[in-house]
């Protein structure tokens, strides 16, 4: 999983208001190197909770993200070599996103959460 | 004679009752099923009916799941829906996330029985589709809800995809091929609002068993997109190309009325009302004239749900062992439930090692001529211009093309 994706995930357990972000708890993550795309970085900035993937790269180690960031430092060849790394490098293979209302944890296994509901919780 | 007992534990609905005429009863499908929410703690009401003279069905308006409640008017007509909505509005909500055991049964386990298999015959694209992920600006996420084995994912090298799909085999499969995907349910999709670009649902809202359930579906891809986001939808439709497939097709009938209700929640079953006729094997038919198959069909598309510890519903099927008649294909347009056999070859199924177990619960059957195990799928397949008729009541998004291909419904739309 990558932090592009834990970036759109919610808790979407039946009366949960508060779903997001979900607190990743990583026990195995790897790096993987892909080609850099400034445009899709800026493409899909506006999007970006930016302190829950600065949060979720905090979680993996890697600190080097600012609290926060505008589209104006996108200018700069450096932020966009962090935001790319945080965003699409850093693979999480085994762990959980824990629920910030509820601590209901969801399961990522070889690198594939589980967002799957039990049933009482539909 | 049937002695009715009513007995209506806790609920927290209305109650309708409507009176009928004795000599009906027996005609009526009573068939209510009724989640039992454990958290919510009620109880499932039984309905039956009996011969006396002034005996009510009663029917409880407005639970989970079922668009169309089954209040059967003195003709032995369903009511009409109107008087459902704001109970829906209010509760259906509740269950229409609840996977419903027909699906649990011949969607989720069977794809995960077939998984590599299933998985190694899907690789054409379809042009249609190619043509709108191609369509889409670079840099767009799109988001695959229903997304198998991964078929579409990556089809688009300027955009980035996130797949999800209820089967875990699928997904792993997907995930080999270093997608990025989740297990996930797409009557629920784990995302928050507004984050895609554009998304897809190719082939997957003909497994859902319910209108609610199709619609929550199609309203959870609008939500996921953001404004101007575009989402395209394609269903296997009732008309196909080739009328010959439809013979291969299972209609669902009466004796998979069962497989709505849990197999395991009836110690209270009134037997003599669920006299099922023996449905012979797929390759023949088993129908009923249209009048009555649509009756029963909406009936049990609407209103199955699982009911674990409910204490039982009496299900009457409308003059089932009399009137089943046999018709042709043809004649029954109104059919659009139907099993669609999937034949795994021995030698796969020894692979998957699902085989044993799928047998011994009844899940797969073999076919020696074949050399193959059948597993059914489930299927609600689409008419003409059902889609458009599903998002009529969604106000956030317009139909920005609709068309017929290759035997598929198929429609785009837009988020306002």
């Amino acid at each position: 999983m990558r932090l592009l994706t834990h970036n759109m995930l919610s808790c979407n357990i039946k009366g949960v208001s508060n779903g997001f972000p979900l607190r990743l708890e990583a026990e195995k993550w790897v790096e993987k190197e892909v080609e850099l795309n400034a445009d899709f970085l800026r493409g899909i900035f506006p999007k970006i909770e930016w302190k829950a993937l600065a949060g979720a790269a905090r979680a993996l180690g890697y600190n080097e993200l600012p609290d926060e960031a505008d589209a104006s430092m996108l200018d700069a060849d450096d932020f966009l070599r962090r935001f790319h790394h945080a965003l699409l490098e850093l693979h999480v293979e085994e762990g959980a996103l824990v629920c910030p209302e509820t601590g209901r944890r969801f399961p990522i296994n070889k690198g594939i959460p589980n967002m799957l509901l039990h049933e009482d919780e539909v | 004679m049937v002695l009715s007992v009513l007995r209506v534990a806790r609920y927290f609905h209305e109650v309708l009752e409507v009176s009928i005429h004795p000599l009906d009863a027996k005609k009526f499908c009573s068939k209510e099923v009724l989640q039992v929410s454990p958290s919510i703690g009620f109880l499932v009401p039984i309905y039956t009916y009996s011969m006396s003279t002034s005996q009510s069905l009663i029917c409880v308006q407005g639970f989970h799941s079922g668009t169309s409640l089954s209040s059967i008017n003195s003709n032995g007509k369903p009511e009409s829906k109107e008087s459902m909505s704001s109970c829906e509005d209010r509760t259906c909500s509740l269950s229409v996330q609840s996977t419903p055991d027909i699906e649990k049964k011949y969607v989720h386990r069977v794809y995960d029985a077939i998984a590599p298999h299933f998985s190694a015959t899907r690789f054409a694209k379809w042009p249609k589709v190619a043509e709108f992920l191609n369509s889409l600006r670079p840099g767009s996420i799109i988001l695959d809800a229903g997304c198998g084995n991964g078929k579409y994912l990556g089809f688009n090298p300027n955009c980035f995809d996130i797949g999800c799909d209820i089967s875990p085999h699928l997904i792993d499969i997907c995930a080999r091929r270093g997608h990025e995907v989740m297990v996930a349910d797409a009557v629920n999709l784990p995302y928050r609002d507004n984050f895609g670009d554009a998304a897809i649902s190719i082939a997957v809202l003909h497994h859902l068993s319910t209108e609610m359930r199709r619609r929550k579906a199609i309203e959870e891809l609008i939500r996921a997109v953001g404004k101007g986001g575009l989402v395209l939808i394609t269903v296997w439709a009732r008309e196909q190309e080739d009328k010959s497939l439809l013979t291969k097709w299972t209609p669902l009938c009466h004796k998979y009325d069962e497989e709505w209700i849990s197999p395991s929640s009836s110690p209270l079953r009134n037997s003599s009302t669920m006299k099922l006729e023996s449905i012979p094997e797929a390759d023949e038919n088993c129908h009923r004239g249209a009048k009555e198959s649509n009756h029963v069909h909406n009936q049990t598309t609407e209103d199955e749900q699982e009911s674990k510890d409910a204490a039982v519903v009496a299900s009457v099927s409308p003059g089932i062992s009399e009137d089943c008649l046999s018709t042709s294909i043809d004649q029954n347009e109104a059919q659009q439930e139907y099993f669609v056999p999937w034949h795994l070859p021995y030698h796969r199924a020894e692979i998957s090692g699902a085989s044993a177990s799928a047998l011994a619960s009844g899940l797969a059957k073999k076919d020696d001529k074949k050399g193959a195990m059948v597993y059914n799928r489930y299927y609600h397949v689409f008419v003409e211009g059902e889609l458009q008729s599903l998002v009529s009541g969604i106000d956030n998004a317009v139909i920005v093309d609709q068309f017929y291909d290759k035997s598929n419904w198929c429609i785009v739309l837009e988020k306002l």
